[in-house]
């Protein structure tokens, strides 16, 4: 009993100091491959361009001719009298289904004004007898560094909001007794004679940290 | 003063002795985890150098198997100590060791909790933020600061019971009562208490409707006594086959009426859960229908939790049925138990609340390689200090290793048959 | 035993000390494969340092402290960008509360509001941090599982269509500061809710909790493109933030305590921003949120209170 003990005392023994080498060498091994690992660069970043520096501009769309004006720009284009006659009204132009003709010196004008063309009056913004100012209905002359009066004239409720600083983007300084705050103009967004606001291209989406998903996701249906 | 100091550091050094030295199959098996250690703290090495973008996780989906295997061994922990209960209030002597072996399994589970909190933090350098006096903690708001609390006092108080009552077989002196009763009651309310409040730490989350539920709290302790208690199952046995330690069956009996309650209870809830998402069809149940049945094609986590209730409905099967009694069968339903409640809790709750975003957005998570890796060597620790813990105690219960017996040849480690006796 | 007493004694005492020698190489071997397993961390560099380490929560930074605090990042900022940057601790200006509108009828979606808080606010490139998150909503709900995160139509406003950025909403009832377990995250006077980088330990609860995810985490080091950096920054702002820490959308506190408007509202094209002082009742925004009559707060139920107010003009 105690023979056969101790022999199977003396495999176990045995067997222990095998594992023991075993890991001493395993350890050691180990610690090698910790250090070489830890020589290689494992992470990288997802290169993700720079956005275009066009969407981080402030400056508005449009400049209007007072803006034009201010600036000292070439206002060469805007010498109305360079071609037509102080004491003749320009004539406007109607073809068989009552649409305006837009004159081929003016045909960078695109007439779009209120729906089922409503608007494509020039002369129910512009003064035929004076056209360098533009006019109200109740005969006031508006001059063109004063626009939002004449838009306000039939656009009431947006004209009250833009004045109240709720229509248009105000800029500068919330608190007006630290600095000044700067108001646009309504051309400066809406072009007078299209004033809906086209459609632009939007800046790049977000990307999520692990997964790519820049592939375009439809919203659900209501369920 | 100096005497008694001088004593605990005999105790310590034979205890540190007798967890280093052993047979083959003790070096192996340590040898194996100590490998799988370090392989986690080398990934943890890179992940404190590169930050936790080489993990899954993602502001979508921010917490993942890090926070999965917290929440699941936070209710192993609770409930090793529910195990106290049989033994103090219906006085049973026959579990009353076992109870220390309850204990430290709580104490490697606070262990490997307070490690899976500590790498999934962005700044672990900062830890000193979250000690009161020291830095700001924001109790009684914040419930993470009331988990702080709660695990470290919880480590506190079963390190103190199971020091103590070992320390006093081994001085072979009567553990005086008063020096640790109060604190075993202490521990059972505590240890309700610490998984109670995990639980609020995803309920209390107004947004995000699958969190925020009542049942939470419920299913949470319910299935800590199901997997809880069916490790205990299991770890008695390897005590048993292992060692001369004689468990009773009526000990591993006993634990078998919680799993079976408990698991019972556990299907009833999840029932009860599955009827308020589904029946009433409103939108707060996004994150149900992405993890039962899938959400605008994302389908990654049905198999799993299907696999999980599986799982967990073939244990309650097992377990209500007589023939749960036959230890082979307890332990298929044990095994069962714990792979389907660490699937429930951790894929099947923490990644499910945050598909889809507050905004909507779906974006998987799936836990990366080294994630992985740190995961198992938290994981092979706390399996490394649980058999440490048994090896120190096993011997000290038996009276072998005693005070009486210092100074004399060491203990043998194996006996006459070979088997290990330690 | 066998016959021969010290043959035995001696043999087992040899098989002892060798036992206790691999032991000891065992031992050994472990401990060298510990300290190799934590090579990487040679590469850890200026995770931290030992002022960093032990710098105060900022409200208990006298001025004395926070100069310190500043010549430190301004010293930082400096040696990784090249660039000294102006950094300041802005205080809450007094009878201010700030409330943000936006203006669902005008927004086109063109995103550029993102971008210009990234530039703004020195957010990571790569990976992509951004604060703001533009949703295409169907017309008729408001349940922003119906959104589309990563539209990419070639043209922007698509009828049938409205689009709604969301960020931090700056709530009065903030869950992220309830639950922030070190106070890393708090309500100002002035209402928005900010973020010491410095004592945030990153445990990301706060990002559990908001219910607009509006928190963004680093995951690793952030990488602020050179010629984009904004030299004007501020401790509670837009300072380059660290690997592992909180960060959101603020307001743009160096901007707005100096009585400006934010990035977003700066470069949206349409006015579809509003911003400004509740508690004037000249400001535009207290003109908004008395006269106009359609008001969404973003998932209202959730008691959070937001100060940002989505409204329609038709």
């Amino acid at each position: 009993m105690e023979k056969s003990g101790s022999s199977d005392g003396r495999k176990s023994g045995a067997l222990t100091n095998y594992w023991l080498s075993g890991l001493t060498v395993g350890f050691l091994g180990l610690a090698i491959f910790f250090v070489i690992s830890s020589n290689k660069k494992s992470v990288s970043q997802p290169n993700i361009a720079l956005v275009d520096k066009k969407f981080l501009e402030t400056t508005p769309w449009r400049q209007t001719y007072a803006d034009l004006v201010k600036a000292k720009e070439d206002l060469s284009d805007y010498d109305c009298y360079g071609c037509h006659d102080k004491a003749k009204p320009p004539l406007i132009r109607f073809d068989s289904n009552q649409k305006l003709i837009i004159p081929k010196e003016h045909a960078n004008i695109q007439m779009a004004h209120g729906a089922h063309e409503r608007n494509n009056l020039c002369y129910n913004c512009h003064n035929e007898q004076n056209l360098l100012t533009l006019q109200v209905r109740d005969e006031r002359n508006i001059k063109f560094d004063n626009i939002p009066q004449l838009c306000g004239s039939c656009h009431g409720p947006t004209y009250r909001d833009w004045d109240a600083g709720a229509h248009g983007r105000t800029s500068g300084y919330w608190d007006r007794s630290l600095g000044n705050s700067t108001r646009l103009s309504c051309a400066n967004c809406h072009n007078p004679h299209a004033p809906h606001i086209p459609t632009r291209e939007p800046a790049p989406g977000p990307h999520s940290l692990h997964q790519d998903t820049t592939h375009h996701e439809r919203a659900e249906a209501l369920h | 003063m100096i005497s008694a100091l001088h004593n605990y550091f005999v105790f310590l050094k034979r205890c540190g002795r007798v967890a280093l030295i052993g047979d083959w199959r003790y070096y192996a098996w340590m040898g194996a985890l100590t490998v799988v250690c370090l392989f986690g703290l080398n990934a943890y090495a890179k992940q404190l150098v590169n930050g936790l973008i080489i993990t899954g996780m993602s502001d979508e989906v921010s917490w993942g198997v890090y926070i999965a295997n917290f929440t699941f061994l936070v209710g192993v922990a609770a409930a090793a100590v529910m195990m106290v209960i049989p033994v103090y209030i219906y006085d049973n002597k026959e579990l009353h060791d076992l109870v220390i072996f309850g204990e430290l399994l709580a104490v490697a589970a606070i262990i490997m909790c307070l490690a899976f909190v500590t790498v999934d933090l962005g700044r672990p350098d900062r830890f000193w933020h979250l000690i009161p006096g020291i830095g700001q903690m924001n109790f009684p708001s914040s419930m993470l600061s009331w988990d702080v609390l709660v695990l470290n006092g919880y480590l506190i108080l079963n390190v103190h019971i199971c020091g103590y009552l070992l320390y006093s077989k081994y001085q072979n002196k009567s553990p005086a009562k008063w020096f640790y009763i109060p604190f075993v009651f202490l521990a059972i309310a505590w240890a309700v208490s610490i998984h109670t409040v995990t639980a609020f730490l995803y309920v209390g989350l107004g947004g995000r409707p699958f969190w925020n539920a009542s049942i939470v709290g419920p299913r949470f302790l319910a299935s800590a006594f199901t997997a809880g208690p069916a490790i205990i199952i299991l770890a008695l046995q390897i005590i048993r086959k292992f060692t001369t330690y004689t468990v009773t069956n009526k000990a591993i009996l006993t634990l078998r009426s919680i799993v079976q309650v408990s698991m019972i209870i556990n299907v009833f809830l999840l029932a009860c859960e599955v009827f308020k998402e589904f029946y009433s069809g409103t939108t707060h149940s996004a994150s149900a229908k992405y993890l039962f049945i899938g959400l605008h094609g994302h389908y990654a986590l049905v198999p799993w939790i299907w696999t999980a209730i599986t799982f967990n409905l073939i244990a309650m099967g097992i377990l209500v049925l007589p023939v749960s009694r036959s230890l082979r069968w307890l332990d298929v339903a044990c095994v069962l138990s714990i792979v389907g409640i660490w699937i429930e809790k951790g894929m099947g709750l923490v990644i499910p609340g945050f598909i889809p975003t507050p905004l909507g957005a779906i974006v998987d998570y799936a836990p990366t390689l080294n994630e992985t890796l740190v995961c198992l060597g938290i994981w092979a620790f706390g399996l490394l200090c649980y058999t440490i813990f048994l090896r120190m105690s096993v011997p000290i219960l038996q009276g072998r290793l005693s005070k009486l017996n210092e100074g004399l040849p060491e203990v043998q480690s194996n006996d006459s048959t070979g088997k290990s006796l330690i | 035993m066998n016959s021969s007493p010290s043959y035995t004694d001696k043999a087992s005492d040899a098989a002892m000390s060798r036992r206790s020698f691999l032991r000891g190489c065992a031992a050994f071997g472990g401990v060298s494969a510990l300290a190799a397993s934590l090579a990487p961390l040679r590469e850890l560099g200026d995770y931290t340092n030992t002022e960093q380490f032990l710098q105060k929560y900022y409200k208990e930074l006298t001025p004395s402290d926070m100069t310190k605090v500043i010549a430190r990042i301004e010293g930082e900022v400096e040696r990784q960008y090249g660039i000294r940057p102006h950094v300041r601790d802005l205080k809450p200006m007094d009878g201010v509360e700030f409330v943000y509108a936006l203006n669902l009828t005008r927004c086109i979606g063109c995103r550029k509001c993102v971008h210009a808080c990234v530039k703004e606010n020195n957010q990571s490139g790569s990976p992509e941090i951004q604060y703001i998150r533009v949703l295409k909503m169907p017309h008729g709900s408001m349940d922003v599982e119906k959104g589309n995160h990563n539209y990419d139509d070639k043209q922007v406003p698509e009828k049938g269509f409205f689009y709604m950025p969301i960020q931090c909403q700056q709530c009065k009832n903030p869950p992220c500061v309830k639950v922030c377990p070190v106070n890393a995250t708090w309500q100002e006077k002035d209402g928005i809710t900010v973020i010491d980088y410095d004592w945030c330990i990153g445990c990301r609860y706060c990002e559990a909790a908001c219910p607009y995810w509006a928190r963004r985490f680093n995951f690793t080091k952030p990488d602020i493109p050179k010629e984009r950096l904004n030299p004007d920054m501020a401790y509670l702002g837009n300072r380059p933030r660290k690997q592992g820490v909180m960060e959101k959308c603020h307001f743009c506190i160096q901007r707005t305590r100096v009585g400006k408007y934010p990035a977003c509202l700066e470069v949206c094209p349409v006015g579809a921003r509003k911003f400004g002082n509740i508690l004037d009742p000249e400001s535009e925004i207290s003109y908004i949120l008395r006269e106009k009559r359609v008001f969404i707060q973003l998932k209202e139920e959730m008691g959070t209170s937001p100060r940002f107010f989505y409204y329609f003009d038709k």
